[in-house]
């Protein structure tokens, strides 16, 4: 095969990772039936496989799939990072023109360094960075993102359309055939949503400064799959036919050849994308089967930068375990279920994979509910969205097992939350009229929410009985459908709380 | 690929943008015209009431729930009294929550809806789609869980998910209390519509009946629970059923409307059958030992003359299968 061939067929994996990452994302939707694991691309995250096992002290199965990354990596480099990621992918697709920037070496450790923080903290069961991950970047940004705004942008259009009456037989058919498959039945609305936007756009604009920014200087699992690049196999070889053109340093997507050392390239730094192959006119460039460490560069880890971020890791932890967050929980840091016995911060990695599959889009984000430590981990946000009683799907999507793969009767046994009744506002206490919504909504067979005749003298001073709702905390699972659909404006009169340990049962 | 340049981009973009003006204000032309269902007219001819030899309200009891709800339309003269031949039919169960198999009495007996659909194929539909709007879990698998879905399919029947664009607000001409809500078009411009709802427990109504099910075809439902009985009323005024088919095969008598529990659930075998959804709902209460009168919304739907509360009066045939 010639050289530029080599590089087209790279192009065309690389949209077909691209492609089948965002058929698998389209896919995690509640009893869809796949054809591959929704969360492959998790599974084969060597970085969040081994963050999660060092936090969660364990290895979940389902990310024995790394060995595979790490295989590839072992054998032909960071060929994940130019082949396979589809961030990669898309920042190869946004290159603009002129990248201002000199390719800065230094600037290179920042990679390393966030690595090793990720690693260090994952020792002390803290997983937090992994927010930087590029597959929970591009997931996050998706589901929060581009999805409800895509399904807001095609809804009024719709809505538009069905106003001229030829139009509204293809439009309904539409709207039927993309409502079932890509787009969700109910408008979702996530929190964050703008803020995750700016980021994914700020990862973006950083390649007008060069080309892949992100790739090389920030990404910490492109740094893991650097280090491990230092003893690949595959080896960009420079050859007797170079004539010093400088083409291919001009071509390197990733700025690692450089014409000072003779157009050679680091292994940890190419993402074999085999530019430099396809640009070269004589033939001067190879990638040949080679054993042994590649050369240590200065912006390669050092015992110095170790040390720097173990004191950053140990200190910022030390610094997050004793901000009030870790003495209180938050009283609406309410979790997907089973998720909170099953110490969700130290093995939730930050995917957002629960997020897209929550039929509601109650599974939101957080971000004061769980502190800093917690950042972006997902919450039960019922006024947005319940825990729909028929769904158990989180908890068979989630790749770390954070959420545990709870049966549909085991999850619908499981308290996740408690719902408590603002009296202050609530229509029957507050106004003495009847409006029983929240009991009417109440999934459990025997109702946690009960509805007390009682006789009372209302705003006209006349004696009217009304039905006033009252919640039995131990049959409440904190699912949170009463909290949704209060009919108040605003703020529910009826809110789930995280629950408590006592036992209810026993006070009864 | 080559850059366009920013004139031809802004050329492009006018063209497109004029484009669209242009076949939008021919489309919007085209759709002023008098159509069926304008401004959410009822289309459907309400239902005559029964011949000399055909019963007002029919209750069959004790067979398989397919015989007795063949029983009760028979009783009222035969699907052909309400379904001709090209039909466009909707079928309005009870799929309220995606929770639990139709023996916890949540949802309408799929037999009893998937007999319906046979019956108004062969009297000729040209054809029955049968729909709800489930408050707990999404349509999909509330159908699916219900097992209506697949008793409807195997009859010849489609199962819709009720599209929100559907749902227009439309002026409510007779209504008391409500003078428009956003209401589901197709279920005013069907030729015949037909309310299965399944008979139980409901806190606020007292009891969930055919007029209650109706809250199905209509959106901001937690918003309709204020003054809820005159609401239905008004509502029955405008989507008025060609048919209420009541099923209480098994009737759910506590936790309602979402149950959960089998021992909340009275298997009673009646089918009810009336063109009179007020009717309907009131021979329906007496199941519970209730009366019409004690339902907030039967109790307004007579008032307002939308069918008979008082069943004394009326030409009712109990069937024993």
């Amino acid at each position: 095969m010639t050289a530029q061939r080599w590089v087209r067929v790279r192009q065309i994996v690389q949209y077909l990772f691209l492609a089948l990452f965002l058929y698998l994302f389209i896919l995690t939707v509640k009893d869809r039936w796949s054809p591959l694991p929704v969360d492959l691309f998790y599974r084969l995250d060597l970085l969040g496989a081994i963050s999660a096992s060092l936090a969660g002290r364990t290895i979940p199965t389902k990310l024995l799939w790394a060995l595979i990354t790490l295989a590839a990596t072992l054998i032909l480099g960071r060929v994940w990072c130019g082949w396979v990621c589809p961030l990669g992918t898309l920042l190869d697709l946004f290159r603009f023109r002129r990248a201002a920037f000199h390719s800065r070496h230094s600037w290179r450790q920042v990679k390393y360094f966030l690595l090793f923080v990720v690693l260090i903290s994952a020792l002390f069961a803290n997983l937090t960075l992994l927010i930087l991950d590029p597959i929970t970047v591009l997931t996050r940004t998706l589901a929060t993102v581009v999805m409800p705004a895509l399904n807001y942008a095609f809804i009024t259009v719709e809505f538009w359309l069905y106003g001229f009456g030829p139009l509204q037989a293809p439009l309904v058919w539409l709207d039927t055939a993309l409502r079932s498959t890509i787009l969700p039945v109910e408008q979702s609305f996530y929190q964050l949503n703008v803020l995750f936007a700016l980021l994914f756009v700020g990862i973006v604009s950083l390649n007008l400064l060069a080309e892949r920014f992100w790739c090389r200087y920030l990404c910490p699992l492109g740094a893991l799959l650097g280090l491990l690049s230092k003893v690949s196999w595959l080896r960009r070889v420079v050859g007797p036919g170079c004539n010093q053109c400088r083409r291919c340093g001009g071509d390197c997507t990733m700025g690692t050849i450089e014409p000072e050392r003779g157009f050679a390239s680091d292994p940890g730094e190419c993402i074999v994308c085999l530019a430099c192959l396809g640009t070269c006119p004589q033939e001067g460039v190879t990638f040949k089967g080679q054993l042994g460490l590649a050369e240590w560069r200065s912006y390669d880890p050092s015992r110095r930068q170790l040390l720097a971020s173990l004191a950053t890791s140990v200190g910022g932890l030390a610094l997050l375990r004793t901000s009030p967050i870790a003495r209180h929980e938050h009283p609406y840091a309410v979790r997907p279920p089973g998720a909170r016995e099953n110490d969700l911060l130290a093995k939730c990695i930050r995917c957002g994979k629960c997020m897209k599959v929550c039929p509601t889009s109650g599974l939101q984000p957080s971000l004061s509910e769980s502190g800093l430590e917690g950042l972006w981990t997902p919450v039960l946000v019922s006024r947005l969205g319940y825990c729909d009683y028929s769904c158990n799907a989180c908890g068979q999507v989630c790749p770390s097992e954070a959420i545990p793969p709870l049966t549909l009767e085991e999850k619908r046994q499981t308290v996740i939350g408690l719902a408590y009744i603002d009296q202050n506002r609530c229509i029957p206490w507050a106004d003495n009229v009847d409006c029983i919504v929240c009991e009417e909504m109440c999934p459990v067979p025997d109702k946690a929410v009960k509805l007390d005749k009682v006789e009372v003298l209302n705003a006209q001073g006349e004696w009217v009985v009304v039905k006033r709702p009252r919640v039995l905390r131990d049959l409440c699972i904190g699912c949170g459908i009463c909290e949704y659909a209060c009919p108040l404006n605003g703020e529910a009169a009826i809110r789930v709380y995280v629950p408590n340990e006592f036992d209810y049962g026993e006070l009864a | 690929m080559r850059a366009i340049s920013r004139r031809e981009f802004v050329k492009s973009l006018v063209a497109l943008g004029a484009t669209t003006l242009g076949v939008g204000g021919l489309l919007a032309q085209a759709a002023c015209g008098p159509g069926p269902g304008k401004e959410g007219e009822l289309v459907r001819k309400p239902s005559s009431g029964p011949a000399a030899d055909q019963a007002y309200l029919a209750a069959a009891r004790g067979g398989s729930p397919a015989e007795i709800t063949r029983r009760a339309v028979a009783a009222l003269g035969g699907i052909e009294r309400f379904v001709h031949s090209g039909d466009d039919v909707i079928i309005k169960p009870n799929i309220c929550v995606a929770y639990h198999t139709y023996q916890y009495a949540a949802t309408t007996n799929p037999e009893v809806v998937a007999t319906l659909v046979s019956l108004c194929l062969g009297a000729g539909a040209k054809k029955v789609r049968v729909m709800d709007y489930p408050f707990g879990g999404s349509a999909d698998a509330a159908y699916e869980r219900s097992g209506i879905a697949q008793a409807v399919t195997a009859a010849g029947g489609q199962m819709e998910q009720m599209a929100k664009m559907k749902y227009q607000k439309v002026p409510i001409p007779d209504g008391r209390d409500l003078k428009e809500w956003p209401v589901y078009q197709d279920v005013l411009e069907a030729d015949v519509f037909i309310n299965v709802p399944i008979a139980k427990d409901h806190d606020l109504a007292r009891l969930s009946l055919g007029m209650k099910n109706l809250l199905g075809v209509v959106l901001d439902r937690s918003k309709y629970h204020r003054n809820l009985g005159q609401r239905l009323a008004d509502l029955t005024s405008l989507v008025y059923p060609t048919l209420t088919v009541v099923d209480a095969v098994r009737i759910l008598v506590d936790h309602g409307p979402t149950g959960g529990s089998l021992e909340d659930v009275k298997q009673m075998d009646t089918v009810i059958a009336s063109h009179d959804p007020v009717a309907a709902d009131s021979y329906a209460a007496t199941l519970f030992g209730l009366a019409g009168a004690d339902i907030t919304y039967v109790k307004a739907a007579a008032q307002m003359g939308l069918g008979e509360m008082d069943l004394s009066s009326l030409k009712i045939e109990e069937v024993q299968a």
